[in-house]
């Protein structure tokens, strides 16, 4: 390579220093009543693949605008490499967008609007054309650079949004929901592309999904709001298989959650039956609920050594091809049980089963 | 398809309906090229009434005004529309809102109100202050406020019609204001632009009773001269002028048509 390094060119995984971000005490609220963040504490890690996941409405699009600077907060401050640019216009901050209607300029060409951030920040002519071509090979855009955004197909679009904004080389992209509009075979791809993309230029990236999967594919962590609160922050697995509340765990998908109706050292009591945890609870203080995720389920004719045994009567078989879904009543509770299908013989509706929980996988959480 | 009687009869009344908008400008295009000096008989084609036409110092002077008073009210118009509109837009849903509905005005009130209300104020003006005598400017400033609505109205539905995030994307690509208004705004309302202007222009060289009301002595537009001249009686040469101006409303007409959906697709 020839021309000045460059993010895209710097060797991978390299994390640049000026891009680790804080947010502390972020307040904003619409209007008379409606609150969007109510006292957001984040720090988010250089060269991180960040994901604000959550409902629609729950405050982390209004986020994402706070750090693009498009919508200032009421309380609060916002530093991005150390320097505090809560009230910094969004022009002059380094952060760009790929936002969720990708907003090409209709009325420039794609080598025009990819250019478009390096014109208005006034690189010369000769340099913006190498740092283009440069990052349309690096996203495979080579072939299309001079045809009009109108052409373009959802996924081309949605590719020249991500270099328009990559190739200003900011601290920090932010990316809206940028999938959403996609189907799933194509999203599924761009996923694995973004996230390959994020590594090899070692850039803090900001993404916001209301999809759990997306989210837990792509992130090293994730933040899970609701009502404008931050419920937990955490690598995926955690997020998943540690979800602090009732919340989390039933946004992540999760729907074997049980009230705890009495609680001695290692034992629960719960609608289910009785059950054993592999440490006290008392560690987690607030802790009211279990869950018991679907997938850790064993069924059986035996309950296996070592494990929590209940028994129970399927009452409905949802086939999904690579897994079988059962739902189970145990102690006239529903449970739901998925189960890999290993080609074996799939359990029929009405058959009693043995269930078989490990002490490890009942996970005490907030109610 | 099948056509019934009453789709049939639906055709007649197109038909009709064109000949009553067309059939009068026919005639008249027709006779402007009638040797013969009769609005009755057609004798021939000949150019003779456009050759005198050209040795009218009167008409050529109101021709004069007539483009004068176009091309400035039409710029200042598209000046002041194109500001009103971009305020709309940018305080679409407010609470000002109805103080914007107050810019529709001139769109709804009878011309010969408008006129006579601008006439008095400027008369009102010139006795107490000495100013706004009736003149070309007065009639330019009397243009232009009843173009502004028109122009306010093409470029706010040319925003409208615009993806809200683009005015973000800007932004967060390093635009200043003044960037964004060069290298965002403008060109993306440039054929809405195009087309404000040419329909300005248009409502201006139509005009006949606001100019009547506002003009100076000196001031006769093409319109106005048109009806002091009907006054002695319809001549062919006054078929030829009203073809001239036919063509050019047409023309202006048809370029701000072309350019306004083109501003709408993209």
């Amino acid at each position: 390579m020839t021309f000045p390094p460059s993010a895209a060119t710097a060797p991978q995984g390299a994390v640049r220093d000026a891009s680790t971000i804080t947010l502390s005490g972020l307040r904003k609220r619409f209007g008379g009543d409606a609150v969007a963040l109510d006292g957001v504490d984040l720090t988010i890690r250089a060269g991180e693949f960040f994901t604000l996941l959550g409902p629609s409405g729950c405050g982390k699009t209004t986020l994402l605008r706070i750090l693009a600077g498009l919508e200032a907060p009421d309380d609060g401050t916002l530093t991005i490499g150390g320097r505090d640019v809560t009230t910094t216009a969004p022009h002059l901050r380094s952060v760009n967008t790929v936002f969720q209607s990708y907003a090409l300029f209709p009325h420039l060409s794609v080598r025009e609007n990819i250019a478009f951030g390096l014109r208005m920040k006034g690189v010369p002519v000769d340099e913006r054309r190498r740092r283009v071509d440069h990052i349309a090979e690096f996203i495979k855009l080579g072939a299309l650079l001079d045809r009009g955004v109108n052409q373009l197909s959802g996924g081309q679009r949605q590719r020249v949004a991500l270099a328009r904004a990559l190739v200003c080389e900011p601290d920090v992209l932010l990316l809206d929901e940028p999938l959403s509009a996609l189907d799933a075979g194509l999203r599924t791809q761009l996923q694995v592309e973004l996230q390959r993309t994020q590594k090899r230029l070692g850039m803090t990236f900001v993404f916001v999904t209301h999809d759990q999967d997306e989210a837990m594919v792509m992130s090293d962590r994730i933040a899970v709001l609701d009502n404008g609160v931050i419920q937990q922050v955490g690598a995926p697995h955690e997020v998943y298989e540690r979800p602090v509340n009732a919340f989390v765990a039933k946004f992540m998908g999760h729907v074997n959650l049980f009230a705890i109706e009495q609680l001695d050292h290692t034992r629960v009591v719960t609608a289910l039956g009785t059950l054993t945890m592999d440490k006290p609870l008392e560690e987690n203080a607030r802790a009211g609920m279990l869950l018991i995720r679907q997938e850790v389920i064993e069924l059986g004719h035996a309950v296996s050594e070592g494990y929590n045994g209940l028994e129970g009567v399927v009452k409905e078989r949802h086939y999904r091809g690579s897994r079988i879904e059962y739902r189970l009543e145990v102690n006239g509770v529903t449970l739901m049980a998925t189960a890999g299908n290993l080609g074996q013989r799939l359990y029929a509706v009405g058959d009693t089963v043995t269930v078989s929980i490990h002490p490890e996988d009942v996970v005490g959480l907030d109610a | 398809m099948k056509r019934t009687p009453f789709t049939r009869g639906l055709s007649v009344f197109w038909w009709l309906m064109i000949a009553f908008l067309y059939l009068p400008l026919g005639v008249i295009v027709l006779y402007s090229f009638n040797s013969a000096n009769s609005a009755a008989f057609f004798a021939g084609f000949s150019l003779r009434w456009y050759e005198r036409l050209l040795g009218n110092d009167q008409l050529l002077t109101a021709l004069g005004n007539t483009l004068a008073l176009g091309v400035a009210s039409s710029v200042i118009a598209l000046v002041i529309g194109t500001l009103i509109g971009y305020g709309m837009y940018r305080h679409r849903g407010r609470k000002l809102g109805w103080l914007v509905a107050l810019i529709y005005l001139p769109i709804v009130m009878p011309d010969i109100v408008f006129g006579i209300s601008e006439m008095a104020f400027f008369i009102t003006m010139d006795r107490e202050f000495g100013i706004l005598g009736p003149s070309l400017a007065t009639m330019i400033i009397a243009h232009v406020t009843f173009q502004i609505p028109f122009v306010a109205l093409i470029v706010y539905s040319r925003f409208v019609g615009l993806d809200p995030t683009l005015f973000e994307a800007a932004k967060d690509l390093y635009a200043s204001p003044a960037q964004r208004a060069r290298h965002f705004l403008l060109p993306t309302l440039k054929p809405s632009l195009i087309a404000a202007f040419f329909l300005a222009f248009t409502l201006s060289i139509d005009d006949f009773v606001i100019s009547f009301f506002t003009a100076g002595p000196e001031n006769a537009t093409l319109p106005i001269y048109i009806w002091g001249a009907i006054r002695r009686g319809v001549s062919p040469e006054i078929n030829a002028i009203a073809t001239l101006m036919i063509l050019t409303v047409a023309i202006a007409a048809v370029i701000s048509l072309l350019f306004n959906k083109e501003g709408r697709r993209s």
